[in-house]
């Protein structure tokens, strides 16, 4: 399954929803993530928040390639597609395990494909460095064999990369 | 000097963020602000200390392998508020995660570096801190075994007249030697940053960790979430199933 997570705005729906099997929208209007790890050990893989969000990390779990289109913040994921994020954490387990010499939690839904992050907006060399080895680090987190990190000027370039 | 601490865990409460802080504070001077970041309506008051302060010092969980949403929609509040008054401070982080390794907070600590280039701030580094809910559990225990050392007393004075009950001394003693053996890279690091605080200079970069073996803290971590996943009822719906989506 394809999973397309993006912070663009609604005129680019209909192109990003036509090239994936479910697309999430990151539009700003979730509530964060707080930390009560509930969705580890309450309702595992449920978030007790009530909104479009509540089962978002039962989705990104079944993905087998993530594309996430984001606008630069810091060399890091916008806020809003950092606060799906940070909601999703219920892919994993509580358990921990080892994963690339460190310790990580095991995973609820077994190995993924592709984690795949489209960057645009504004954004230097040191922070392009920052973002390749954030990606890295999250698809070794999540489970993922491989990461790619694509940085684009204009909506026609990303399109193309979808 | 004034130095502003900002409590930046989504919790509301026990969080290992605000235990950092508080041994943080142990070792700076001056003036000391601590606020707690929650919700946006936080902004305005916490802008507001910005003013006159020449340090800030944020402790900031990892989520995810970066920093929460919730800071990172602040800091671009901070941002076009210093830019446009023209506030320049100097920026430490504390960054602490569940994992052993201080590490792994890499990414974090350069999102920070990244924030303060944009926001016209100086970096002044940070620690970042592996094993921060086991950390955070020590304070818990330590405060636990004060309350037993003055039980132990209280019974003594009413059973023998006895003011220094020497056997609850001593296992006090032991059990504080304890939680701070684990905590000494905790102590170290943040003493050494309190240090560059009061010079006003760049820290570097710093890493540690709970002073426990990685294969036992892993038996420990799975311990603790099974009890808590058994007193929640996590473990009874389907704890490690593969949950599929209602849609």
């Amino acid at each position: 399954m394809k999973v397309i997570l993006y912070d663009l705005d609604h005129s680019y729906a209909a192109v990003v929803e036509s090239k994936c099997d479910h697309a999430i929208v990151a539009d700003g209007k979730y509530a964060p993530c707080q930390g009560c790890f509930g969705c580890w050990t309450k309702h595992p893989a449920e978030c007790f928040m009530k909104d479009k969000l509540q089962q978002v990390c039962r989705i990104i779990g079944q993905a087998d390639e993530l594309v996430i289109i984001t606008k630069n913040l810091y060399g890091g994921y916008s806020a809003a597609v950092k606060n799906i994020l940070d909601r999703s954490i219920g892919t994993s387990t509580p358990f921990s395990t080892y994963r690339g010499r460190q310790m990580h939690h095991t995973l609820r839904y077994g190995k993924h494909d592709l984690w795949k992050v489209i960057v645009y907006g504004e954004i230097t060399e040191a922070e392009k460095a920052s973002f390749r080895y954030l990606a890295e680090r999250n698809a070794i987190n999540d489970g993922f064999e491989r990461s790619d990190t694509v940085f684009v000027q204009n909506f026609e370039e990303l399109e193309g990369l979808l | 000097m004034k130095t502003v601490y900002i409590n930046c865990s989504p919790k509301k409460k026990f969080c290992a963020s605000s235990y950092f802080l508080f041994l943080q504070r142990l070792f700076a001077g001056g003036e000391k602000v601590t606020e707690k970041l929650h919700t946006p309506a936080d902004y305005p008051r916490i802008l507001d200390q910005l003013h006159d302060a020449q340090t800030v010092v944020f402790g900031v969980p990892l989520y995810v392998d970066g920093i929460p949403s919730s800071v990172l929609r602040f800091m671009e509040a901070m941002e076009s508020f210093c830019k446009e008054n023209e506030i320049h401070l100097n920026v430490y982080c504390i960054a602490n995660n569940g994992f052993i390794e201080g590490k792994q907070n890499e990414p974090l600590m350069q999102s920070f570096e990244h924030f303060c280039s944009r926001a016209g701030l100086t970096w002044g580094g940070g620690v970042g801190i592996g094993g921060g809910v086991m950390l955070n559990v020590t304070r818990i225990l330590f405060i636990v075994n004060i309350g037993l050392l003055l039980l132990n007393t209280v019974l003594s004075i009413a059973r023998t007249g006895d003011f220094f009950p020497q056997d609850a001394w001593i296992s006090f003693g032991e059990s504080a030697a304890f939680l701070v053996f684990f905590n000494l890279g905790v102590l170290f690091y943040l003493g050494r940053m309190g240090h560059f605080i009061r010079k006003g200079t760049f820290s570097g970069k710093k890493y540690t960790r709970i002073m426990v073996p990685s294969f036992l803290f892993i038996i420990f971590a799975d311990i603790f979430f099974i009890i808590i996943s058994l007193f929640q009822g996590g473990l009874f719906r389907g704890w490690l199933a593969r949950k599929q989506s209602a849609e």
